[in-house]
């Protein structure tokens, strides 16, 4: 019967849109990197940390006062007890789990039988529960013990990317790291116990086993704070060896950790790049550097927020001296697109290598991945292009019909191609621009003739209504211009800048 | 019959072939020049009958082709640094004639001017602009690329004003473009020089015979204000 309401509940649970839009809500605002509000909740709990830390210092000295008490011992407590147990909640989903093992009892036609499905649900918590940074949680919570409060710094580490990195790294040496921790412990013992031994009775500092072992500890470290010294001649002989020994150990444990630094030095610069970009709600992934490429950045470096993925290390070190953000990755490959936050961020993805078989690939897993992703990409033969449609691409480039197109301009209309190159090229003296009608600046209202853009030295070519999909070419004078209207206007570049400044002054 | 216009294509690549099949078109008269033969053997195939297997790096060679000043040159070869000697070379013995080229990279684009290149159209230059433009400028894309798309509705026309148009000694600011339907972009005034000048730019120039006047409207009003400027001249 408990069992039967149970698999009720969860199948509620399962179909409420409400338990599973919050569950996503709490989850985003604590574990998903790319969720704007996280950063918020992410600088209340560290300022939650440094305050409790800052009072507990404070207090040592100077008393404990009422306010701050109740303040570190209630507030701080409940709020981190709080986050322990959303943490907790969001890490897995009870409900799946029980009607999981509902529709496998119900395959095999056989009892459910809930303790079956609860202790996966314990298996599935308690994975949590000894993860490091849910006991540094737990510890955070704990008011009884006031001087253990001071551990609640190690909460920071949720939030310090370089020290989760440094964790990482350590982890890809864990044999070789482990393999010297077990050569230390044994270093120590030996040698503590042969002290022991030795001068247990002799040496007036070495009272117990532990005094020999923390000497060891000391020697072998290389530290020697003098107050336990041998006082035998084979008491010597052994801080000797431990010395040296201790030394040796050293050595190779730093080597370990420099290796595996410089083995993921580039990774660590990657994520740090993939990191920063995602912080944006706009940017730009280029895949394939060339001559396309490099002259793009020269003319639009998209401020800064944009990202070349190189698969070739050699190459990606050589766009890295030439001053450009890059990544070296594989972005065919599924999981390097997901690295960046497609989610909630407006992603362009140029794919302009020479290689029309990678470009069309690289198009599909990006819009296989999300429809939202705009992709540029660039067609080596006019033939290609559509395929690069079929595959989902938002524009197509085939730079030498461009070009082509460019030539038999400049052959059969020579001073059409003067302006079309000056207008592509963005020349001060032919800027082509496009002007927002935006909320409360001046033009909202305005008819074309009351402008007086010929005064103004502007042409207006057309307005796109933000109503109408279709472009109003050369639109008659008595049109009055609305809020979110686009308007074409061509002329020099400083008479564009002006009129922009004097009717959108207000919201600069 | 009247004059064909002819081009000299130097290079016959992938690209090339799409250019000289446009002007072909167009009406030019093409002579392909090449100095690899498998290239060669691909445009007399193609039907470039009056094609010329030449080593290009030859003087000699070049100035047996007789070149006529009113021809079109287009350096199309694929190696860039034959590219850039050939334009040089070119240059030195044509010096009248429009040389055009195409380069694939902006170091060869600077090389290219200075050799003597009148026009230089950089293949990944136009593309990067293109690219900037459909971030930057979307509704500019979408309207150059319907001036670049075969089945355009607006277009750029460049018209020659004729003697005793209605167009020749009439004042800019005193032509009614709207009336046509078509928007007045720049001018080629013949008695300042051969730079554009911009319509928004302010000067409000006599317009004279032989002058050049872009115009950017629908494709049908461009056609209607040609036959009206036309229309009285013989």
């Amino acid at each position: 019967m408990f069992s039967k309401y149970i698999v009720k509940f969860a199948f509620g649970l399962y179909n409420s849109k409400r338990y599973t839009s919050t569950k996503k809500f709490f989850y985003d605002l604590l574990e998903n990197e790319n969720y704007h509000y996280k950063k918020i909740v992410d600088i209340f709990l560290i300022i939650l940390i440094l305050s409790s830390v800052i009072e507990l210092i404070y207090s040592i000295k100077h008393g404990v006062h009422g306010w701050l008490y109740i303040f570190d011992l209630y507030i701080v407590s409940i709020v981190f007890g709080i986050e322990y147990m959303l943490r907790l909640w969001v890490h897995s989903d009870m409900h799946k789990i029980i009607i999981k093992e509902y529709e496998r009892s119900q395959f095999l036609k056989i009892q459910f039988k809930f303790y079956a499905a609860f202790i996966q649900i314990l298996t599935e918590k308690w994975n949590y529960i000894k993860s490091p940074a849910a006991i540094i949680d737990l510890i955070a919570i704990s008011p009884t013990y006031r001087e253990l409060r001071i551990l609640r710094i190690f909460k920071l580490l949720r939030y310090t990317t370089s020290i989760g990195q440094f964790i990482n790294v350590l982890k890809t040496k864990r044999f070789e790291l482990m393999t010297l921790l077990i050569l230390l412990i044994f270093l120590i013992g030996t040698t503590g116990v042969a002290m022991y031994a030795l001068e247990g009775n002799i040496n007036k500092n070495i009272n117990s086993i532990f005094d020999a072992v923390y000497w060891a500890l000391i020697t072998t470290a290389t530290v020697g704070y003098g107050d336990i010294a041998p006082v035998t001649t084979m008491g010597r002989i052994i801080s000797m060896i431990a010395i040296i020994t201790g030394l040796v150990l050293m050595a190779f444990a730093t080597s370990v950790i420099v290796s595996a630094f410089l083995e993921k030095l580039n990774e660590i610069k990657d994520n740090r790049l993939i990191d920063s970009i995602n912080k944006e709600d706009r940017f730009v992934i280029i895949c394939g550097y060339g001559q396309m490429a490099k002259m793009l950045l020269r003319q639009n470096n998209f401020d800064n927020k944009y990202v070349i993925i190189e698969k070739d290390s050699n190459i990606a070190s050589q766009i890295a001296k030439d001053g450009f953000n890059v990544i070296t990755d594989d972005v065919s490959r599924h999981d390097v697109i997901t690295k960046f936050n497609i989610q909630y961020a407006n992603v362009s993805i140029l794919c302009i290598g020479n290689d029309d078989v990678e470009n069309i690939y690289i198009t599909l897993t990006a819009k296989s991945l999300s429809k939202d992703i705009r992709v540029i990409a660039r067609a080596s033969d006019i033939s290609m292009k559509k395929k690069f449609v079929l595959a989902g691409a938002d524009h197509v480039i085939v730079p030498n019909q461009m070009a082509n197109i460019m030539l038999l301009t400049s052959i059969k209309q020579p001073v059409v191609y003067n302006v079309m190159h000056a207008l592509l090229a963005g020349k001060h003296a032919a800027y082509l621009d496009e002007i927002k009608v935006l909320a409360y600046d001046g033009l909202i209202g305005k008819s074309i003739q009351e402008i007086e853009f010929k005064t103004k030295k502007l042409l207006l070519i057309g307005i796109q209504k933000e109503d109408h999909n279709d472009f109003i070419f050369n639109p008659p004078a008595s049109t009055i211009l609305e809020q979110n209207d686009i308007l074409l206007i061509m002329g020099p570049k400083i008479s564009v800048e002006h009129f922009i400044n004097s009717f959108q002054r207000s919201l600069k | 019959m009247k004059n064909k216009k002819h081009a000299w294509i130097f290079g016959y690549s992938k690209q090339s072939r799409s250019i000289a099949a446009s002007l072909l078109a167009e009406n030019f008269s093409i002579t392909i020049i090449e100095n690899d033969d498998k290239n060669f053997q691909d445009a007399l195939s193609d039907g470039y009958v009056n094609s010329v297997l030449i080593d290009i790096t030859a003087d000699t060679e070049l100035e047996k082709l007789d070149i006529k000043q009113s021809d079109w040159i287009l350096c199309l070869m694929e190696d860039e640094y034959l590219n850039v000697f050939l334009t040089l070379s070119l240059r030195a013995s044509c010096t009248c004639n429009q040389i055009i080229a195409i380069s694939h990279s902006i170091y060869s684009t600077q090389k290219l001017i200075m050799a003597g290149a009148n026009q230089v159209i950089d293949v990944y230059q136009v593309s990067a602009n293109r690219i900037h433009n459909i971030f930057e400028k979307p509704i500019t894309t979408k309207l150059m690329d319907n001036f670049i798309s075969p089945s355009h509705e607006f277009s750029f026309k460049e018209f020659t004003i004729p003697k005793n148009s209605f167009l020749d000694g009439a004042i800019i600011d005193e032509v009614d473009f709207d009336k046509f339907g078509i928007i007045f972009t720049g001018i080629v005034d013949k008695e300042l020089g051969d730079e554009l000048i911009f319509a928004a730019s302010n000067i409000n120039h006599k317009i004279d015979n032989g002058d050049i006047i872009i115009c950017i409207g629908k494709n049908e009003d461009l056609v209607k204000f040609g036959k009206y400027l036309y229309k009285d001249i013989a």
